[in-house]
């Protein structure tokens, strides 16, 4: 039905960190070794901590930095061997939208420019065509016509975030990566925004990776799930299955840690203590041994790997006694 | 008698033929030790009204009440130094993004420090151990480390545990937290939120918690006041008025969430945006964007009226079942 449109192996991103100048960089593993797959017309949501690697990650995607180890597929091309040409066609393919729409949009261009700029870069079409195309955008994400001439300080949080939906969106990507795109704005607006980027979904049959923070907004729109800790995968798997019966006692840690309006949904208050370890000095073991209260001595010598359990992914020594 | 007492309180701004009230006829009443969610989108007036009751609007904004009273003690009538003695050490506010308000150029101990030299004054060094107690009282781990940390070292959450520690310094009865946990991750949110309500049951403060997300003040506040364009929609205890809102605006805020509809549905979304100086309504301030707004609506501005468990402003309330009593009303004429 529908085939693997991106796809990622043992992808990992370090960063060489000085530590002053006679002495010798330090490496932060800000991704290391995290596969997955995204479908056309799928949505994988990424989840996490601020520092553990989504953004990181939304950078390899989308080409803007080169993974230091790993496999990235697009559309059947490999990213690392391919040819510069194919790589200028398949850019255009991958777009984002960023988290805070009051920094995204250069605030001295029209939006009718702004809009026009990917079709300037990756089109041949002429500035008649351009408008034409930015104008039927405008109206597909319920921008007004009169709009086009504007600038952005003129525009609301939420209609700022329409505007820079519709810029990803004006190249005719098959995946558009979102980091946080609702995280700034009121819930109403919220509510607005997610249910624009579900209808273009339908129209399009554009994949997303949404990278949020937040779960019940993750629950709502995602059809796979990817939790991340520290740089690695933690659990992954279908939206449904992670929800319903999360193996990883972080993953539950985080669902526990959401708040939630009916009572009945809160789960019993087993809140994490502490805060995520440095990426510069992560402990040997699990990641998460520091935090987990379920943590033996054998996750704190050997770091657990991911494994498959119950319908998805986990990397947890003791997944199953969690369950 | 209640310990912070608000009637009418109007916040304005702009040039005084054309004013813009940010916040327009605020009642609030809050008791010893009571909790009180204060919520709304950005822009109906929470903040400006939280920093009218710490006296922190400058001109050109004004504010004007008819009734502004601390603990029985009217605060407009005050002297400036006698309600600055008063601020900081009664009443104390935790702001939103703990990273800007810190000053980077001292150590968190200096800063603590200083609140309670201020305030209470005495030796230096049973500063210095006051200032640790309350670290350690925040659960900050390490803390004579932490004391001579400059801000930068901190992370969001530890510094937003600094924030509240400079907050309860004074042992204040009112405690006004501005979206104290907005900026920060879901699992810190969740530590910081159960820090301050144990500090808040141990020390029988009153928190005023102002937020946008309603899950939070669903789990922790007794009483919610919700705010749109300047004016109180609806007050009422929690659960009821999550379970059954009387205003049309309460329960768009409670259709938008995402836990409310599992799986690929669309959201509930309330249609445009609160409105500005220029586009105020003259009617009822929502029915440009209320689904069950009614010609009257449109004309003539609801008051605030008691109403079952708690305050509703609207001409058609909605029921328990959440129907909206505006068509009755209509077909009844």
């Amino acid at each position: 039905m529908s085939e693997i449109l991106f796809e990622a192996r043992d992808l990992s991103r370090h960063y060489q960190v000085p530590q002053g100048l006679f002495r010798p960089k330090a490496v932060v593993r800000a991704l290391d070794g995290v596969s997955f797959g995204v479908m056309a017309g799928h949505t994988l949501a990424v989840v996490g901590e601020s520092g553990c690697g989504k953004s990181t990650l939304a950078r390899q995607i989308t080409m803007l930095e080169t993974p230091t180890a790993g496999t990235l597929v697009l559309d059947g091309h490999d990213l690392a061997t391919t040819s510069k040409a194919t790589l200028r066609q398949l850019r255009p393919m991958v777009q984002m939208v960023f988290q805070n729409p009051y920094a995204s949009l250069n605030p001295r261009k029209r939006i009718g420019s702004i809009l026009e700029e990917p079709l300037k870069i990756h089109t041949t079409f002429n500035a008649a065509e351009r408008a034409d195309r930015a104008r039927a955008m405008m109206a597909r994400v319920g921008l007004r016509p009169e709009h086009y001439e504007r600038y952005p300080h003129m525009f609301s949080g939420g209609q700022r975030q329409r505007v820079a939906i519709a810029r990803a969106l004006m190249t005719q990507p098959k995946l558009v990566v979102a980091d946080e795109p609702v995280s700034a704005l009121d819930v109403s607006i919220q509510a607005q925004v997610l249910n624009l980027l579900m209808d273009l979904q339908a129209e399009t049959n554009v994949a997303y990776v949404f990278i949020s923070h937040n779960l019940a907004v993750v629950e709502h729109i995602a059809n796979e799930v990817m939790v991340m800790y520290l740089g690695r995968v933690v659990e992954q798997g279908p939206a449904r299955a992670v929800f319903d019966t999360a193996l990883h006692p972080y993953t539950r840690a985080l669902l526990a840690a959401t708040p939630r309006l009916d009572p009945a949904e809160r789960g019993e208050r087993a809140i994490v203590r502490g805060e995520p370890p440095s990426p510069l000095a992560p402990p040997r073991g699990c990641a998460y041994a520091s935090r987990c209260p379920l943590a033996q001595a054998r996750c704190r010598d050997e770091a657990p790997q991911l494994r498959e359990l119950g319908g998805h992914r986990v990397a947890c020594h003791f997944a199953e006694a969690s369950g | 008698m209640a310990l912070l007492e608000v009637r009418q309180l109007r916040v304005a701004f702009g040039a005084a033929r054309q004013p813009l009230h940010a916040v327009d006829g605020l009642d609030l009443t809050l008791e010893a030790g009571e909790v009180v969610g204060l919520v709304g989108e950005s822009g109906s007036g929470k903040s400006v009204a939280s920093l009218a009751l710490m006296g922190l609007v400058d001109a050109p904004g004004r504010v004007s009440a008819n009734r502004l009273a601390f603990d029985g003690r009217d605060l407009l009538a005050m002297r400036p130094a006698e309600r600055r003695r008063l601020l900081g050490r009664d009443i104390a506010m935790i702001f939103q993004d703990p990273s800007t308000s810190l000053n980077p150029c001292f150590t968190i101990g200096d800063q603590i420090i200083e609140t309670l030299a201020v305030h209470e004054g005495g030796p230096r060094r049973s500063l210095r151990a006051r200032a640790l107690e309350l670290l350690q009282q925040v659960e900050i781990p390490d803390a004579a480390q932490r004391l001579d940390a400059y801000p930068h070292q901190l992370s969001g959450g530890m510094s937003q545990r600094v924030m509240i520690a400079m907050a309860i310094a004074c042992n204040p009865r009112l405690l006004i937290a501005d979206e104290p946990t907005t900026a920060l991750d879901v699992t810190v949110q969740a530590q910081v939120l159960q820090l301050l309500l144990r500090l808040q049951r141990e020390r029988g403060m009153a928190l005023l918690l102002i937020t946008h997300d309603l899950a939070v003040v669903s789990e922790v506040a007794q009483r919610v006041v919700v705010m749109y364009a300047g004016q109180v929609m609806e007050t009422g205890p929690v659960p009821a008025i999550f379970t059954a809102p009387q205003h049309p605006y309460t329960r768009a805020l409670l259709d938008a969430l995402p836990e409310h509809k599992r799986g690929s549905e669309r959201l509930q979304s309330l249609p445009g945006v609160v409105p500005g100086q220029f586009d105020r309504p003259t009617g009822c301030l929502l029915a440009p964007r209320c689904r069950f707004a009614q010609a009257r609506c449109a004309a003539e501005r609801p008051a605030l009226v008691t109403s079952g468990v708690g305050t509703v402003r609207c001409h058609y309330p909605l029921d328990a079942q959440g129907a909206s009593q505006s068509h009755t009303a209509e077909a009844a004429r």
